[in-house]
């Protein structure tokens, strides 16, 4: 949490070069001139940021502590909790085989979001970064899935997915009724019929992503390589792959994040009860059922402990040994990075 | 959790954001003094048809003859309930009058002090025309808490038409019959039974219908009053299970398949004749009615007890069902009783069992069934040997749960008779 906030502080701090950006270059030959304004800064920034922290306290870090204590009870949610239990709902989820599954999907669902999205969407990009006839209408298509509403998804493909549903009917009127399957019922199947879901629904914006990156590459850069002869193949390779890799980081961030998050399709298209069964169950599904579904609150608060602590550490390594060369990297610039 | 829905789950989703920006513009709390304006909320699960009209009508009338109320209806999707129930309770934001279906999950809601007695509020007309027996389910520690509307016995719903085509001439009564029953439909290329997995009640309905027949009344008792799983019946109507599923009697895809939301869901491939049978409670005809292409009762719909099991220690004529019913918020005015013992009249209840196609709480209003299909029930119903609660409704919403849980995990092949005990068993940790 400590860490939310500074990076708040950060992020409000770093806004300044830029709004006195002109004036940066004097201001660092003649720093006492800037003391005096101090006052008026701090003021200012009190003023600006003062409401959107106090927002972020009440409804990010206040619920944050509260999960946390009433994560040490057993409570039906009704009044104040009085049944201290320590610890033991902790044991409790860490020994509960249905959420060392659900953990374990949402492992899959990171590497193989990565696995899946990843190349396609930079071979995407790329065809898209040429000059082909119909560009732009592919560039909306690819991108429309992403704008679409997590609900419509996944009662769309829920619908179409079902044994008598349009998928299977399609395959019979193919003559390939050998290959219809149950593709959300079968729990050896169902996961990965969430991974191609998942993958339609949010390939197109790590395409964009992607395209930006591209188009933020230098041409100077490929024509030189185009000068010296390089093929097409190589220039990519050498070129505008590594120049991308800022963009790749961030992107696979965003990615491990949402999948590690991830509740409403599976939730939308297995419904309250049969995600576990099918094999789709996440750790933010668990604790729906077992926290509100099941009426266990105080459980339900550990579980969401849990989910948030498994996360952060995720999410603090990964900016600590992934994303660390970016934010000091050769690439960004250190404009106003090095306090960090 | 079990009853009424239809029309496309998009269409519920709306109407669900709906009712959450209605809950936001301001629920009254209703406390005032019977001589002013009093203000109440009504939850009820019926989202369309004859029951929406049902009870709209109903208000409308109450409030006609009670100029100073004014009822808000909300109608609310009902799977969605408990879990809404449970929050606006909490946040003391609760309905003054709302569903309740007795057992464990009423007694969470009186545990916490949230639902008024109403034992010595009853009118002496509606206990009369309501005999005491009905009024179980919702009587803790010998106080009432609720007003039954209905009574909601399960068993084996099925079309004539289709069970005349595969050949069968009369319902079976045996689990040996009803295997040769499940061969003959399969044989005629007709999907045996239909079953909504994917919310996970209709599934363990199964198993606790197999528990009734393999279970004495006393072993059922005993697990119904201290959650005691150890007696070697609640394996066997485990395996039991098992060994049907193995013979894939239900609709594939099941899993996934919901019981009440559309025409793809179990009661909606009954009600046009894609499977020939469902396991469900006295609501079924009202449901399937709503999902037939008409939207008329399904004239061929019949039904049959659940099937004896050999060397099963339970009484065949044993049933197992619930009771739909009605709650008061704890403080409520007093035109909250008043509103419940309006709908426990004979006329308001002869309407409610015509409007929702079920049978009446109230015996006198009993004779306005007519359907076939519910006459059968009524006269199995008035010579059970004894009727026992849904489980799930009995343990309440957490071990409830956790035993629906496990019995879909068994029937989708995941897991064993044993693991569904030891599911309760790990539910009990957690509340």
């Amino acid at each position: 949490m400590s860490e939310s906030a500074e990076a708040l502080a950060i992020r409000s701090a770093g806004s300044q070069p830029a709004r006195d950006g002109a004036t940066t270059a004097s201001s660092r030959a003649g720093r006492p001139g800037r003391r005096k304004a101090d006052w008026r800064q701090r003021l200012e920034i009190t003023l600006l940021s003062g409401p959107a922290i106090l927002i972020f306290l009440t409804f990010v870090i206040f619920p944050v502590f509260m999960a946390a204590y009433y994560g040490f009870f057993k409570w039906k949610g009704f009044g104040v909790p009085t049944n201290f239990v320590g610890l033991q709902n902790y044991l409790t989820i860490f020994t509960d085989k249905n959420f060392l599954d659900a953990l374990k999907h949402n492992g899959f669902i990171v590497v193989a979001s990565l696995i899946m999205q990843g190349p396609a969407a930079i071979a995407f990009a790329l065809l898209l970064n040429q000059n082909i006839r119909g560009r732009s209408i592919i560039r909306v298509l690819i991108f429309v899935p992403y704008v679409i509403s997590e609900v419509i998804v996944g009662t769309g493909w829920g619908l179409m997915l079902q044994y008598q549903g349009a998928v299977n009917t399609l395959l019979t009127h193919m003559g390939l009724s050998a290959f219809r399957v149950d593709w959300i019922a079968d729990p050896n199947i169902a996961i990965w019929s969430l991974m191609v879901i998942i993958s339609w629904k949010y390939i197109g914006f790590a395409v964009i992503l992607m395209l930006a990156g591209m188009q933020s590459i230098p041409d100077e850069l490929y024509e030189a390589a185009a000068i010296d002869g390089a093929s097409y193949w190589k220039i990519q390779r050498w070129i505008t792959l590594p120049l991308l890799g800022p963009t790749i980081r961030v992107w696979a961030f965003l990615s491990i994040i949402g999948s590690m998050q991830l509740f409403d399709l599976v939730y939308i298209i297995w419904g309250q009860y049969v995600s576990s069964t099918a094999g789709t169950s996440t750790m933010a599904t668990y604790m729906v059922r077992e926290g509100r579904l099941a009426g266990n609150y105080g459980f339900g608060n550990a579980v969401g402990v849990a989910i948030f602590v498994i996360s952060l550490l995720i999410a603090l390594t990964y900016q600590r040994f992934v994303l660390r060369r970016d934010t000091e990297g050769a690439l960004t610039g250190d404009g106003g990075r090095k306090r960090k | 959790m079990h009853h009424k829905v239809k029309g496309s789950a998009l269409v519920a989703l709306g109407a669900s954001v709906a009712l959450v920006l209605a809950g936001c513009s301001g629920a009254p709390s209703a406390t005032v003094t019977s001589s002013g304006p009093v203000t109440m909320t009504f939850w009820h699960n019926s989202t369309t048809g004859d029951g929406l009209k049902y009870w709209q009508d109903t208000v409308a009338a109450f409030e006609k003859e009670n100029p100073n109320v004014t009822i808000n209806i909300q109608a609310i999707q009902n799977e969605d309930m408990d879990g809404k129930l449970q929050t606006a309770l909490n946040s003391n934001d609760g309905p003054t009058i709302f569903m309740a279906r007795g057992g464990g999950k009423l007694a969470d809601v009186v545990a916490a002090d949230k639902v008024m007695d109403i034992t010595s509020q009853i009118s002496p007309d509606v206990k009369s025309a309501y005999g005491t027996g009905i009024f179980s389910a919702f009587t803790i520690d010998g106080k009432i808490y609720g007003m039954p509307t209905s009574v909601l016995p399960g068993g084996i719903y099925y079309s004539k038409d289709l069970f005349k085509q595969a050949g069968i001439d009369t319902p079976p009564t045996t689990f040996d019959e009803l295997n040769t029953a499940v061969t003959k439909l399969k044989a005629a290329g007709i999907a045996p039974i239909a079953l909504g997995g994917k919310d996970a009640w209709p599934a363990a309905h199964w198993y606790y219908f197999m528990a009734l027949r393999d279970c004495s009344k006393d072993v059922m008792n005993t697990a119904a009053a201290k959650k005691d799983f150890s007696d070697p019946c609640w394996v066997k109507a485990g395996e039991d299970l098992k060994a049907f599923s193995d013979t894939t009697p239900f609709n594939t895809g099941f899993l996934t398949t919901s019981a009440q939301q559309g025409a793809g869901s179990s009661a909606g491939m009954l009600a046009n004749h894609k499977a020939a049978m469902e396991l469900m409670g006295a609501w079924d005809p009202g449901v399937i009615a709503d999902l037939t292409p008409d939207k008329k009762a399904l004239p061929d719909l019949g039904w049959f007890p659940f099937p004896s099991t050999a060397s099963g220690a339970g009484d065949p004529t044993a049933m197992m069902g619930g009771s739909d019913g009605f709650a008061c918020l704890k403080n409520a005015p007093a035109a909250c009783v008043q509103f419940l013992n309006f709908i426990a009249s004979k006329a308001n209840q002869e309407a409610y069992a015509t409007a929702f196609k079920t049978l009446p709480a109230s015996q006198q209003a009993q004779s306005v069934v007519t359907d076939p299909a519910l006459k059968d029930v009524l006269a199995s119903y008035n010579k059970a040997a004894y009727v026992m609660l849904w489980l799930d409704t009995m343990y309440g919403q957490n071990v409830g749960n956790a035993l629906n849980g496990g019995v879909v995990n068994m029937l989708a092949g995941k897991g064993s008779p044993a693991d569904i005990v030891s599911a309760v068993k790990t539910a009990a940790a957690k509340g």
